[in-house]
């Protein structure tokens, strides 16, 4: 994808990004960016800069999540939370439509796009590769269609990032490249600021800002080039996707699976896992019905039942049908793998278990056998 | 249209196949939608029972007809409250969905049809077609099993065929009460009984994994190629249109590269466990 930048990098204080906020939600937007909650920092509603978790950073170690706070009251200190976008393009809990009984037949109502879009604030590399991708799998969805459209962004150049990031792997980050209407890079002082659409030109109207200076491009590389340094968990692709075709067999997915609670922790947490279900839930009367499309997970037991039989009912199978479709058959799906490099499943994982290294595992193995 | 929400149609005719299936015809009610709606043998409707549920099914009548039918077996909760349905009730459908039998490999070819049990149903309007517009020249085959001879679905229809395939007939067991003249055992013996010239036949199959499996290494033994065999999956289906992933074969989804999938295409996966 190509770089597309507007204008030449601006500098802007730090304050600004309040203004920007602002301007947004007087526009009619609804601006979603990182906040403090639960112990977690997650996306949630942001009306202003003191919504975002100034001065926060967060240690992430597989199976583990924990907030500090760092000495410089820095606006992006910390990693990915457990919430992508995905969670407001294909929510968790979607109404798609509803019936109402008449005396011969139906009447359908669908729920239709309120026209409000979204502007996120703070989006990382990884979760915009994420994006690219479900604009794909939802490329004939309707209603994720139109939530999408009108979106706005403000990415953010990672310089903090977790122990269980390996992004540079998937080669997604940590440097945005794309897919922003603005971009911030943060100093100690101000953020750099570049302009990716047009969008990002008319938000920045009203908001002070001055040209930046070639010192502070500079800056910008050397962040990112520690920060992508300072990554040190890897995934090795060689060989995918045919290398786990070959290993539908290994008995490491049963190893795998006595460490495994199919608890779907990270399909819930992956930007990208896709699954759901839709369901109808009907009044008591029975004379109205709302379908609704909730996430679902590979890992339920019921995922694959059909009537007669359960196509996937040992965990084996399920750890496997997850970690082979999001690196393997993805590839043939889609064109590209379905992992980002985030490394949401490895932290929010409550049994600790490590996709980096189980493939590593199924590799050796492999090789082994 | 939104083809996550479905149209309207009126049941205007239920016909029971045997002690546990039936067939629905069905009147699309919006004069547009019934005006575009199209679909290639092979293909497949969400039929959606208000408040109860949806389920899957393929679309058996002729392309060319405006009434759209479906053979149903009773199973779970939709196909119960659809069996409980009368003539004149309305049903909510969404489709079709997926890929259909490829139409255009019949053209200079012989046709293996394999059938087991339901998998006839997917092959009705194939039949239907091939009755109407035959290959000068081409042979077909229609080769189907099921479990006694009660159960064979679309038995009066059978005659018909015969006018232009080869058929021949199997059961598991036959009843005792009835004459039944035709085979026993697997739908695979009865390619013993025919003659064909592997390198101009193609194989449609559609039944059981294990039965398409069986049939799959027979053909190939017969001297069929890999890419002249297409079969009909099944999996659970949820949206149809591939993004919920329930349906997921492999790296393939069901409902909208499939259905039907040349054997090619699959090979890597098919027998694989709990893929």
């Amino acid at each position: 994808m190509k770089h597309n930048f507007y204008m030449e990098p601006l500098t802007i204080r730090k304050e600004a990004l309040g203004d920007i906020i602002k301007d947004l939600s007087n526009r009619g937007y609804r601006v979603i960016g990182p906040t403090v909650r639960g112990g977690t920092i997650g996306l949630d509603n942001i009306t202003a800069i003191e919504d975002l978790p100034v001065g926060y950073g967060d240690r992430q170690v597989t199976g583990g999540y924990s907030l500090f706070k760092h000495e410089r009251p820095y606006f992006f200190g910390f990693s990915n939370g457990p919430d992508s976008l995905k969670r407001f393009l294909n929510p968790p809990y979607q109404r798609l439509f509803a019936i109402k009984k008449r005396a011969k037949g139906f009447e359908t109502m669908i729920y239709e796009y309120e026209g409000s879009p979204f502007a996120f604030i703070g989006i990382r590399a990884c979760d915009l590769r994420a994006l690219h991708i479900l604009d794909m799998v939802f490329e004939k969805d309707p209603f994720y269609q139109a939530e999408r459209k009108e979106i706005f962004i403000i990415a953010v150049n990672c310089i903090f990032p977790s122990n269980t990031c390996f992004c540079p792997s998937m080669n997604s980050g940590p440097e945005v490249k794309y897919g922003f209407d603005l971009l911030l890079t943060e100093f100690d002082e101000d953020f750099l600021m570049e302009v990716g659409s047009k969008k990002g030109l008319n938000a920045i109207e009203g908001v002070h800002h001055k040209e930046a200076a070639g010192a502070d491009i500079e800056k910008k590389r050397g962040l990112i080039d520690s920060s992508s340094k300072s990554i040190k968990k890897t995934l090795d692709t060689e060989g995918l996707p045919t290398l786990l075709y070959r290993e539908f067999e290994n008995p490491w997915w049963a190893d795998i699976a006595n460490r495994d609670l199919s608890c779907g922790n990270c399909t819930m947490v992956c930007p990208t896992c896709f699954c759901n279900t839709s369901n109808d839930t009907s009044s008591l009367d029975g004379k109205t019905a709302t379908r609704i499309r909730c996430w679902d997970s590979c890992f339920s037991v019921n995922f694959a039942l059909v009537h007669g039989g359960n196509f996937r009912p040992s965990r084996r199978a399920r750890y496997r049908q997850w970690m082979t479709h999001k690196l393997a058959y993805w590839i043939n799906q889609f064109g590209v793998s379905g992992c980002v490099g985030c490394g949401r499943c490895i932290t929010w994982c409550p049994a600790g278990i490590d996709i980096t290294e189980e493939l590593m595992a199924i590799r050796i193995s492999g090789k082994r056998r | 249209m939104n083809i996550a929400a479905p149209f309207e149609a009126v049941i205007k005719r239920i016909k029971k196949e045997t002690r546990d299936t039936f067939t629905l015809t069905l009147r699309v009610k919006d004069r547009a939608i019934r005006k575009e709606y199209g679909f290639t043998p092979g293909q497949f409707n969400m039929l959606y029972v208000p408040g109860i549920g949806e389920a899957a099914i393929s679309i058996c009548s002729a392309t060319w007809r405006e009434d759209i039918r479906h053979t149903i077996r009773v199973a779970g909760d939709v196909t119960t409250a659809i069996s409980n349905l009368k003539g004149g009730d309305v049903i909510g459908v969404r489709g079709p969905f997926g890929r259909g039998w490829p139409m255009e490999m019949l053209k200079g070819n012989d046709l293996m049809i394999m059938a087991g049990g339901l998998g006839i149903a997917p092959f009705r309007s194939l039949l239907r077609q091939i009755l109407r517009e035959k290959e000068e020249g081409a042979r077909y085959f229609l080769l189907y099993g099921a479990k006694t001879p009660k159960d064979i679905i679309y038995r009066n229809e059978f005659p018909r065929y015969g006018e232009v395939f080869e058929v021949l007939l199997t059961v598991d067991k036959a009843d005792p009460e009835e004459y039944w003249k035709g085979d026993m055992g697997v739908v695979t013996n009865l390619l013993k009984k025919i003659n064909i010239i592997p390198e101009k036949t193609i194989a449609f199959i559609c039944g059981p994994e294990i039965m398409m499996q069986s049939s799959i290494k027979e053909l190939i033994n017969m001297g069929l190629s890999e890419d002249s065999i297409y079969i009909s999956m099944e999996r659970h289906m949820n949206c149809g249109m591939g993004v919920c992933g329930h349906c997921m074969f492999g790296p393939k989804f069901i409902c909208k590269d499939g259905p039907v999938f040349s054997y090619t295409d699959i090979i890597e996966f098919l027998g694989e466990r709990e893929i």
